[in-house]
């Protein structure tokens, strides 16, 4: 379970050995969502679109060797520490934290309400076991775990590809994700939660979000705007063939919004959205 | 909302007749202008990079003034230096000192030199790059030239040299709208209005794809060796993003698009009329190492 009080910098930082193998670490830098820039440019973004609370970035040095890296991140809450984990989800399962990749020098991992980057500046074979040794022990020092977002549940499970499951909150981490609209046709805010999870699909691969706004008339707000710039023609719920030749198709359903892309036939669209009203109303029904 | 927004649709539309749509369907859209076009310089060399990642001083030097004879149309590179700069100007001389890929010292002192052989003090040239705004020599800059390499950017899409001037706005964080869309109407800050000589973009070895809070892996980075030079900023940046995509292609054997899409480019031309983004009105003269040229 996540802890009841606000951790500092200073917890955060404990769980981070001050060596690692050979390497001796540097001082700390801690920033927070207004000082992140001067660490990463403008990639802060993506991190304060997440509402992370700080980071401490401890620098490991060993001469002759590539510096590791430890970046880590106050999330605020295992939701948008599970969210940022998921902002890139390539690379290998390091089966580290509650949920890892591995790739290109990068360790990326998540637990309780942190996210951890642990990376080296040159990936070698050393270096790769050296990052996945320190990132087991950071991980084992964090005494805590976290629940994944809720709106998690509202995805049907049939067809679901589970690593590929993406939580946020803005129109730009979504265009990250599957370019929608130059403009933010689906009205999301930092106040709104959203999950985009990929299906198998015959002969390729379809897509759907789904969107948790603050009430039922923000929904439907977002619906409209969405059928008006997106899909002018179809009514909701029905399908429209894009110009892929593939299926897209809406639905608003209380405070939720959920949009199929791609989808083969266009009664395959409508059974996706058909799977999400049940769990909406499943949902409702168990809270 | 209106209709107007360019959606995934619109993209479909056009990605059937354009591999690289997601970054340019807008610029395709338009049929080509009548006027003159603009001029941009790709100069590549083939010695070995140093340690800093870029080639030797002296081959860098030759490469930045074969590229502005070539620009300019000038055989003489004091005469050249010239046209651009004037002895009583105070030039800042804008970097980037970006951790992973900086704009390297060797760029830098090549452009201080030439600066200088034209008759511009050392006093009197500053190079800088996040201290500009408290920078005395570009709190009185006459003339400026912008240097920086070429990276994908997990927020602009690109770092480019109109991103380069973001450091003139004392909220560079304030511009990340949209993914940086506007960028380039920090062009229009007094700091920087109309002062701008030349451009000079970093080729030696992009970034064409990143991983992790830093955006950086080794892996990603491919030994170019060139220097884009252009007057027009837009232009020289639509022309580096064209061959860093099809870099892009080659390594990932796909069309893909960049992690974030790198409209300010396209918008400092269709929106904010900074240059020229539309390849069919760049008039690009290439120099020197051909192989891997992608473009």
């Amino acid at each position: 379970m996540s802890q009841p009080t606000a951790p500092g910098p200073r917890l955060l930082a404990s769980y981070i050995p001050v060596s690692a193998g050979p390497w001796l670490s540097e001082a700390d830098q801690v920033f927070d969502a207004g000082t992140i820039f001067d660490y990463i440019d403008g990639a802060g973004e993506v991190y304060r679109s997440y509402n992370m609370r700080h980071l401490v970035a401890r620098r490991f040095h060993k001469d002759g060797r590539p510096d590791i890296v430890v970046d880590a991140f106050d999330m605020g809450s295992a939701a948008d520490a599970f969210g940022v984990f998921t902002h890139d989800l390539d690379g290998e399962d390091a089966a580290i934290g509650q949920g890892s990749t591995y790739k290109a020098g990068l360790l990326s991992f998540w637990k309780d309400r942190y996210f951890l980057s642990v990376y080296a500046e040159e990936e070698t074979a050393e270096t790769k076991r050296q990052l996945l040794e320190l990132g087991r022990t950071i991980a084992a020092a964090i005494p805590g775990t976290g629940e994944k977002p809720g709106l998690l549940k509202l995805l049907p499970e049939e067809g679901l590809e589970a690593g590929r499951v993406r939580f946020f909150h803005n129109h730009s981490v979504l265009n990250y994700h599957f370019f929608v609209a130059a403009d933010d046709i689906l009205r999301l805010a930092q106040t709104s939660d959203a999950v985009f999870a990929d299906y198998r699909e015959s002969g390729g691969r379809s897509r759907l979000l789904v969107v948790a706004y603050a009430d039922p008339p923000a929904a439907a707000k977002a619906g409209e705007s969405f059928a008006r710039a997106y899909m002018p023609d179809a009514r909701q719920g029905a399908g429209m063939s894009t110009g892929n030749r593939q299926w897209t198709a809406f639905r608003v359903r209380g405070r939720f919004v959920a949009v199929v892309f791609d989808v083969a036939s266009e009664a395959g669209a409508r059974a996706r959205l058909d799977a999400v009203e049940r769990l909406i109303d499943g949902n409702k029904r168990g809270e | 909302m209106s209709r107007s927004t360019i959606t995934r649709r619109d993209f479909l539309k056009v990605a059937s007749v354009a591999p690289l749509a997601g970054a340019l369907a807008p610029a395709l859209a338009r049929p080509a202008a009548a006027e003159n076009k603009v001029r941009v310089v790709l100069v590549r060399d083939p010695s070995p990079l140093g340690p800093g990642g870029a080639p030797p001083a002296d081959v860098v030097q030759k490469m930045l003034d074969d590229g502005v004879r070539a620009l300019l149309g000038e055989t003489d590179i004091g005469k050249a230096w010239r046209t651009l700069i004037r002895p009583d100007d105070t030039v800042g001389i804008k970097t980037n000192v970006w951790r992973y890929i900086p704009t390297t010292t060797e760029v830098e002192q090549a452009l201080k030199k030439r600066v200088m052989d034209a008759g511009v003090p050392g006093d009197r040239i500053g190079i800088d790059d996040r201290g500009v705004l408290r920078n005395p020599v570009f709190q009185k800059a006459t003339a400026l030239i912008n240097a920086r390499p070429l990276r994908s950017h997990h927020w602009s899409g690109v770092g480019s040299l109109i991103k380069n001037y973001i450091m003139f706005t004392p909220q560079p964080a304030a511009w990340h709208g949209d993914t940086c869309a506007d960028l380039a109407k920090i062009w229009d800050l007094p700091e920087v209005k109309g002062k701008t000589r030349l451009n000079v973009l970093v080729m030696f070895t992009p970034l064409f794809h990143g991983v992790g809070p830093h955006h950086y892996a080794k892996e990603y980075t491919w030994e170019y060796k060139g220097l884009i030079l252009s007057l027009d900023p837009v232009a020289a940046d639509a022309t580096g993003l064209r061959i860093l995509l099809a870099k892009h292609k080659e390594f990932f054997g796909d069309d893909r698009p960049l992690q974030m899409n790198p409209h300010h480019i396209q918008l400092a031309d269709t929106r904010h009329h900074l240059g020229v983004s539309d390849p069919a009105r760049i008039e690009l003269v290439k120099l020197g190492w051909s192989e891997g040229l992608l473009i």
